[in-house]
């Protein structure tokens, strides 16, 4: 088995439901015919803010992660200079995008989560202002992977995000003054919040972290003005709580059942039993549909959780008004290796099969990329993306990878060699879609772990986890690639073999171009269609933020990205040359160039022992 | 409401722990030439001087109050060590500081960085006291005698200073047994019982030569 055999099933329903083998160096089979041409993928942009603004972490519902400026593009982009930069002090893990909204950027610096918002309107956007929420430093200890937080949403005037101690607060955009803070959890129990917000209307969207803690995970819905809970739907336990009732029509016979919450699970355990809904949230308006993920089963160690463990590992389906499951879809039953489901979807509409179906692509953990039609929850393809030796196959007709009974762990047994490893063979670091070529863009893994499972109790706020790991590269000795994927396909378009971890976002632009960065520090421009890099910059320290564009007041194209490792790219930190933490943003524009006028230049005297003549009296300039 | 639920979560927690400690302490099989089996449930070190361990440097002239230089009972117990890895793992120690101790949620135990102590004293005081940023408190949920064979386990691992050596993890001295002159000869004498007279705070306001404050500035 080597684990580079790939597996593709399309189950058009001009087609019989039925299982295509065939090796990932290209057969060709029935219903999957060609490379998608741009036009025969699409996507809604909505909400269509600005085309120079980015007022949430992917931009649009669909998260898409692309801009329709074009005025820095594959002719120009090697003239890309940093214009400013800014740090935040702060030595966590940084990996959102700056938003910016009119003259204002807005960013939050990883824990204690300080909000800032700068400037652009003047050089060097200086800080218009500066909100601490002061969280609890409990929290640091509690965040299994870093005390990080993904992303932070304008909306309705406010910034809103999560801290680190289970709080979600609201701060005026114009003023920086907190409008509410609604307390979600109780962090002493090993719960946090890294979720980036999601806002739906008058609804602000946020999740748990804590699958590592033994925390049930939930969604929660609250109300944009006041802060005040609407609906919270947990991803364990019975219907009611999970939010299945009579609209729920998962696509599988296998998720079809009365509280499957509760009994694909033994005694209680669903209780401590993980699924926490730490990634992104999409949204299709026309639909009314919003889909996210689900984390691992708690503990880890599977042998004590006998049972598929629903809804860990899995994709919801929901109505954002009530919180209604409408349908979900198991990525990885009974999950053995923690393959969190929380990774984002991007919402496409593509050609599969003679017709045009509403779909969302998936790169999961467990290293398949799904495209799932997002009105039924029913597996168009599932190909593996990247290295993988847990599962031989993907049966069709019942949409399960189907396990290799030797990869399965067995407590204090070592077990060598799995792939992927824990962190997927790509984790949250968020995809990017392009319009213009119909492809799909993300920094994957090519890792594999050696584990050893130990037997686990559960003591509130203490990890509920059991995994002794160990990673080393997969094949080939690279430890990270950036590619670009063929939804309609199944397969790579082109990609970037890099040493160290791409465990960036990525943003696609009208300029024809690909933004990424890597784990040592290199952020990188490509061309969208070939793949060729066309320039590169150092940056202080590895990059695993998710790459940004806007026009500033000056009319100019910026693009931007945090530099700052840290998360789960820790796991690689032994690497020669593994760079030290960082808390930089950078701001690149073409030569550099920025706001031209009005820059307070000093004035240099020389030769005088007297008073600066630049100081007046009280000191003050 | 929350309160509530926080204290059912609480109760349950002890009661969680303790099972679990009952548990693993009911495992412990005296083996021949098991020290274990001879663990002493007195003679170890009284709370109250374990409790009364200063975090930061003491303020005054005192050097080695009796608290920083008190041992582990299990010194030199090899037997202690393994049972301590033990409970490192079976208490969830691991899940935090890594299988390796060297680090992952919470802090490497390996190295010389100890953010609270690193003397054997000290360390108890960690586990037993829990710590603001994440670190359980286990007083109430190990017995002493576990919480020193953790320490004895933590001390294994290399990192950590010895009985007595509080004051070289105070001033960043990892043993390095190359000194400076002037840190023996110009430092100040410690044990000096009284304020020099220099160093008395004054009993009546400024005056004379020192500079006044203009009216409304700042000193």
């Amino acid at each position: 088995m080597t684990g580079q055999t790939g597996f593709i099933i399309a189950n058009a329903p001009s087609m019989s439901l039925a299982t295509i083998w065939l090796s990932a160096a290209g057969l060709i089979m029935s219903g999957v015919t060609h490379f998608a041409l741009a036009a025969d993928v699409s996507a809604n942009f909505a909400p269509n803010d600005p085309p120079g603004e980015w007022h949430s972490q992917a931009r649009d519902y669909a998260n898409t992660r692309y801009s329709p400026l074009d005025e820095i593009n594959a002719g120009n982009v090697k003239q890309l200079r940093i214009a400013w930069s800014f740090s935040d002090g702060v030595n966590y893990g940084h990996e959102g995008a700056p938003l910016v909204v009119g003259a204002t950027m807005y960013v939050v610096a990883p824990f204690p989560n300080v909000a800032y918002a700068l400037d652009l309107s003047k050089p060097g956007a200086p800080i218009k202002w500066t909100y601490a929420p002061d969280p609890s430093p409990l929290a640091i200890g509690k965040a299994c992977c870093d005390a990080v937080v993904r992303g932070w949403a304008f909306a309705d005037g406010k910034l809103i995000y999560n801290l680190l101690d289970d709080h979600t607060v609201a701060v005026d955009a114009e003023t920086g003054k907190q409008v509410w803070r609604t307390k979600m959890g109780n962090v002493e129990n090993g719960e946090t919040m890294t979720m980036p917000p999601f806002v739906v209307g008058n609804k602000v969207l946020v999740g748990n972290s804590g699958g590592e803690m033994g925390k049930i995970g939930w969604l929660a819905a609250l109300d944009i003005g006041t802060g005040k809970e609407i609906w919270r739907a947990y991803s364990a336990g019975t219907d009611q709580l999970v939010k299945i009732g009579s609209d729920f029509h998962p696509f599988y016979d296998w998720m079809k059942g009365k509280d499957l919450g509760v009994t694909t699970w033994p005694a209680d355990m669903w209780k401590t039993g993980g699924g926490a809904a730490w990634g992104w949230i999409s949204y299709d308006p026309e639909l009314h549909l919003i889909y996210y993920g689900t984390s691992n089963p708690s503990p880890r160690v599977p042998t004590q959780r006998p049972g598929l463990n629903f809804w860990t590992s899995a994709i919801f389906a929901r109505d954002p008004e009530t919180g209604a499951a409408k349908w979900a879809y198991v990525f990885t039953p009974h999950d053995q290796w923690d393959y969190d489901g929380v990774n984002e979807s991007i919402l496409v509409d593509l050609p599969i099969g003679g017709k045009t179906r509403k779909a969302l692509v998936h790169f999961d953990r467990n290293a398949y990329a799904y495209t799932i039609d997002r009105v039924t929850g029913e597996v168009l393809i599932a190909t593996p993306y990247a290295y993988q030796n847990w599962s031989s196959g993907f049966d069709a007709k019942t949409a399960m990878p189907i396990v290799r009974p030797e990869m399965q762990p067995k407590p204090e047994v070592k077990l060598s060699n799995v792939c992927p490893p824990d962190i997927g063979g790509k984790d949250w670091q968020p995809s990017a879609f392009s319009p213009k070529t119909g492809l799909l863009y993300a920094g994957i893994f090519n890792i594999c772990m050696d584990v050893t499972d130990h037997r686990q109790s559960y003591i509130p706020g203490t990890p509920y986890d059991g995994m002794e790991m160990t990673r080393h590269p997969a094949p080939g000795d690279n430890w990270g690639e950036f590619m670009s994927w063929d939804p309609v396909t199944g397969r790579k378009a082109w990609a970037i073999k890099e040493k160290y971890m791409t465990m960036s976002g990525a943003l696609a632009t009208a300029g024809d171009l690909v933004f990424y960065g890597t784990v040592d520090g290199w952020f990188r421009a490509v061309n969208a269609k070939t793949g060729e890099v066309l320039w590169s910059q150092k940056l202080g320290s590895g990059i695993i933020g998710a790459p940004m564009t806007y026009l500033g007041p000056d009319g100019r194209q910026y693009v931007a990205i945090y530099s700052g490792v840290g998360g789960a790219a820790m796991v690689s930190k032994a690497m020669p040359g593994f760079p030290a933490r960082g808390s930089t943003l950078y701001v690149f524009s073409i030569n550099g160039e920025s706001l031209p006028n009005g820059a307070p230049t000093p004035t240099t005297t020389t030769g005088s022992a007297g008073p600066n003549p630049q100081t007046n009296q009280s000191g003050q300039r | 409401m929350a309160t509530r639920a926080t204290g059912r979560s609480m109760v349950s927690a002890l009661r969680a722990v303790s099972i679990i400690a009952a548990a693993l302490l009911a495992s412990y099989e005296p083996v021949a030439g098991d020290s274990t089996a001879a663990a002493p449930t007195s003679g170890l070190p009284p709370e109250a001087v374990l409790a009364s361990l200063p975090l930061a440097e003491l303020a005054g002239a005192v050097r080695d109050p009796a608290g920083l230089v008190v041992a582990n009972p299990f010194e030199g117990d090899k037997q202690a060590i393994e049972d301590g890895h033990r409970l490192f793992i079976a208490m969830n120690c691991a899940g935090c500081h890594g299988y390796d101790a060297a680090g992952n949620m919470g802090p490497n135990l390996t190295d010389k960085a100890w953010r609270y102590g690193g003397t054997p004293s000290a360390i108890y005081q960690s586990i037993f006291q829990g710590r603001p940023q994440g670190m359980p408190s286990w007083g109430r949920a190990l017995p002493a005698q576990d919480i020193w064979k953790l320490v004895s386990f933590i001390g294994s691992l290399g990192g950590s200073y010895r009985t007595g050596q509080h004051q070289d993890w105070l001033n960043g001295d990892h043993g390095v047994t190359s000194t400076a002159p002037e840190v023996t000869t110009l430092e100040p004498t410690f044990n000096v019982p009284t304020l020099r007279e220099a160093d008395k705070p004054p009993d009546t306001p400024l005056a004379g030569g020192s500079p006044t404050p203009a009216p409304g500035g700042t000193p």
